[in-house]
């Protein structure tokens, strides 16, 4: 009905004679959840990094909203509306946490106090408001993976991608992660792309998958789909996955 | 949030001091209060790209030569007013700050330090050599100038130079700066455009040197390329900033204050070993005091503020 | 006759392409393990041609016979540098960078202080070889010459060292990948340790060299240093052989601008060809790139 809020057209993007990624189609509609699993090496953080802008794409396009943003600055996809975690966080070190989110609030805010507002907001729904103060680099992993979603928060994506969000939680966190990420529906972010190992979450939290597998997709469905695919489960395991 | 008060209160007093200097009529007084207001103020403008922005310059001696020899030229040749002149110089090394600051702000770290060092020796080498600019011999400046005048020139930027500091410490500007310095493509992510903000860094690091050294030009009535395109001021400024604290609002007064009175008797009384003792001081301080005293200062104070937070729950626990 | 000019003008370059290869073959290796960039460089090739000279006037030493106090000093003094004063490095990864940038920046100006102190700001040079020999009409100024043909060996012994000792094997595996070196068993700080001592025996090396073929004052250090960069940036960071193919170059650009323009362009040349090299060519002839 509505137009797909993302769109990725046959993309391929090789580095020198490696092609990470080979005509890669897919799309996300506004308020769905989706997310892009396959191997180590499969190019999902590549894909990821062709959306966000930090390279362009050898060829294809990538619509966002309706409009190309292939060749677009990074800064400017952020500011269409299109926020993103690191695999690996980056977090502003010798910076506050608040003001660490205070940076992404800059899209939308002029002024730092209003920024700092917003931030404060924020650091309330991701729980990190008792250390608003404190310098980033004082933060445990756990606790700098929530700084990570929340600095992306807070430049009010329509869409986040979300690079491996769950590596290094344990179960009790993955579960508090995943009934955040539903919450974001409500919270106006329209759909979240993720990049998961973590099978449980997948299944769970997912309206669509997308399987990558040597840069290619080898398959697109619900969880119910992707389970019992058969390129699938050969690609990762010897029998189909247990729900 | 009291501090920052303090701070300002101390500054006023510093500043009204500073400008009752030249009313008592001691010529000796005046020329070490305007050494030290010179250095402060060309550490204010180093932070700027260096502390804020957080691309190291070894360069930025650059545009201090840039504004004195504006200054000497004008007023040799075009016989204008010398504070007309400066602010040419200024504008000028504004305007020339944007395509410089698009081309070597590419540069990362190491390379961009050296880049700017590469350019200010080529600028020295070149003003020695370009009969324009009077070469070896220098340029000597018309008759007429008043210590005093350059005085309060150099307060004014100086003041210019805090407030400007001042403002991006607690700006969005400010903010995108310290994100950009911490990582570049990180902030790129969350909306920042840091080309566009390193740029404007960048110029307003130029601005700064490049009026300072109009000052300078008259002052001394003499330009010539060694004295002013100095790899010692440049030393100093960059020891300054990084003693008192890089990138913070105070660090730089902090250094220039305590360290240009150092170095002035330093190099008159040990002309030889002044170099010695202030790089030696440079290491020195980076191992002690990695980031300068006011951070230092700054972290204790923070320390003891959460320490007396934490203090209520441990006696509900 | 104008060929036989442009010969002489090639070999000229020539030769002082390879005692600049030599002097920015020292920083190639610090760089390359430590990624740290060492400002003091020039310094200790100007403090140690400095020294060379006085050593010459008053005990009649010649570099050629200096050159293994050279080394063996400039080893000593990297090995201090690096022990004392980088070992206390911050964690975070551009603090480093920042640091040691700054500490080796006053390094510099340090030993610029102690060559003034002790050397004043006369310029020196040691005048050994100053006559030449004439082949087929070209000019082959002995001690440029001498320079290259030592300099071409140490680069070599380098080379070898680096490829066929377990020590050189283990330098390389830390340069180019820091975290698989330590995962097989290689003790980083030693090859930190090593890479400066080596880097600044070279530099030295190249400084006792040198001072057969110019005359230097204590002000002259960091024009080393950038000269030394150059090379370096222009063959390619982390390339030996494009440091090599870089200085040459460069040697050749000073040679024929200095002649056809003045002295002063040519001493510019360095400058200009660093930052036109970084800004346009940034992986150099044959290396990974200094910007992002």
């Amino acid at each position: 009905m509505s137009a797909p809020l993302l769109e990725v057209e046959n993309i391929s993007r090789s580095f020198g004679g490696l092609r990470a990624l080979n005509d890669v189609s897919f799309s996300v509609k506004e308020g769905e959840i989706v997310s892009i699993i396959g191997p180590n090496g499969a190019g999902k953080t590549t894909l990821f990094n062709l959306i966000s802008g930090v390279f362009p794409p050898s060829s294809g396009d990538v619509r966002f909203k309706g409009k190309s943003i292939v060749g677009m600055a990074t800064y400017r996809i952020a500011k269409a509306g299109i926020g993103r975690t690191y695999q690996v966080v980056r977090p502003f070190v010798r910076l506050s946490v608040i003001d660490n989110v205070a940076v992404g609030a800059l899209v939308h805010e002029k002024t730092y106090a209003a920024a700092r507002r917003a931030a404060a907001e924020i650091l309330e729904l991701v729980g990190l408001s008792h250390l608003a103060d404190s310098p980033a680099s004082s933060l445990t992993l756990t606790q700098r993976k929530r700084l990570e979603v929340a600095r992306a928060l807070a430049t009010r994506p329509a869409l986040l991608l979300l690079d491996e969000v769950m590596a290094g939680l344990n179960p009790t966190e993955v579960d508090a992660m995943c009934a955040f990420i539903l919450n974001l529906r409500k919270h106006g972010i329209s759909a979240v792309g993720g990049i998961e190992h973590l099978m449980r979450f997948v299944m769970n939290i997912s309206d669509r998958i997308i399987v990558l597998d040597f840069g290619r997709k080898i398959a697109e469905g619900t969880p119910q789909e992707i389970a019992t695919h058969p390129e699938v489960v050969a690609a990762y395991f010897g029998t189909p996955i247990e729900t | 949030m009291n501090l920052r008060i303090l701070g300002f209160a101390a500054l006023a007093v510093l500043l009204l001091a500073s400008a009752m200097v030249p009313l008592s009529g001691n010529g000796y007084i005046l020329s070490l209060v305007y050494i030290s207001l010179l250095f402060t103020g060309l550490a204010y403008g180093w932070n700027i790209i260096s502390g804020y922005a957080g691309y190291l310059s070894f360069g930025q001696i650059t545009f201090f030569g840039i504004g004195a020899y504006v200054v000497a030229i004008g007023t040799t040749r075009f016989h204008a007013e010398w504070w007309l002149c400066a602010l040419i110089g200024g504008a000028f090394c504004a305007a020339l700050a944007v395509p410089m600051g698009y081309l070597m702000l590419r540069l990362q770290g190491p390379f961009f330090a050296l880049g700017m060092l590469g350019l200010a020796q080529s600028l020295r080498i070149a003003t020695d050599t370009i009969p324009f600019t009077g070469g070896a011999e220098g340029i000597y400046l018309p008759p007429g100038s008043n210590a005093v005048h350059v005085y309060y020139w150099t307060l004014g930027v100086l003041v210019l130079a805090i407030v400007l500091t001042a403002w991006i410490d607690r700006s969005a500007f400010g903010l995108r700066l310290r994100a950009l310095r911490e990582d570049e493509r990180a902030a790129g992510t969350l909306g920042v455009d840091t080309t566009s903000s390193k740029v404007q860094a960048f110029v307003l690091s130029a601005i700064i040197p490049a009026l300072l050294g109009g000052g300078y030009a008259w002052y001394l009535t003499y330009v010539e390329p060694s004295s002013i395109y100095s790899t010692e001021i440049e030393l100093q400024t960059v020891a300054m900033a990084i003693l008192g604290g890089m990138g913070t609002l105070w660090g730089p007064l902090v250094g220039g204050i305590l360290m240009s009175q150092v170095s002035e008797s330093l190099s008159t009384r040990f002309p030889q070993t002044h170099l010695m003792i202030f790089g030696a001081l440079i290491v020195i301080l980076l191992i002690a005091l990695p980031r300068g005293i006011v951070p230092a200062i700054s972290e204790r104070l923070n320390r003891k503020k959460t320490a007396a937070k934490a203090r209520p729950q441990e006696a509900v626990t | 006759m104008h060929v036989e000019l442009v010969i002489q003008l090639i070999i000229n370059g020539l030769l002082l392409g390879g005692v600049f290869a030599l002097a920015a073959l020292g920083l190639n290796v610090i760089f390359g393990v430590t990624r740290i960039v060492n400002l003091a460089h020039g310094q200790i090739v100007i403090l140690t041609a400095l020294t060379c000279a006085v050593i010459f006037q008053r005990f009649g030493i010649t570099p050629i016979e200096a050159l293994p106090g050279a080394l063996i000093g400039g080893a000593i003094l990297g090995t201090l540098i690096e022990r004392l004063l980088l070992r206390r490095l911050p964690e975070h990864a551009q603090s480093r960078e920042w640091t040691s940038l700054l500490i080796t920046f006053g390094v510099s100006y340090f030993l610029v202080g102690l060559s003034l102190a002790i050397f004043s700001g006369d310029f020196r040079s040691v005048a050994y070889l100053t006559d030449s020999w004439h082949v087929g009409g070209i000019d082959f100024p002995k001690a440029q010459l001498l320079a290259f043909i030592l300099a071409i060996l140490i680069a070599g012994f380098l080379g070898i060292l680096l490829r066929s000792t377990k020590v050189g094997r283990a330098l390389r595996a830390a340069s180019q990948n820091l975290d698989g070196a330590r995962t097989c068993g290689i003790d980083i700080g030693r090859m930190r340790t090593l890479s400066f001592a080596l880097g600044c025996g070279i530099a030295a090396a190249s400084g006792a060299l040198l001072s057969m073929v110019y005359a230097y004052n204590p002000d002259t250090g960091s024009q080393f240093t950038l000269i030394s960069f150059s090379v370096v940036v222009l063959g390619g960071l982390g390339s030996y052989a494009g440091a090599i193919v870089g200085a040459g170059l460069l040697g050749l650009a000073v040679s024929f601008v200095g002649f056809y323009g003045n002295t002063h362009f040519g001493s510019m040349m360095p400058y200009i060809v660093f930052i036109l090299v970084l800004l346009f060519r940034p992986t150099g002839i044959l290396g990974k790139p200094a910007t992002t």
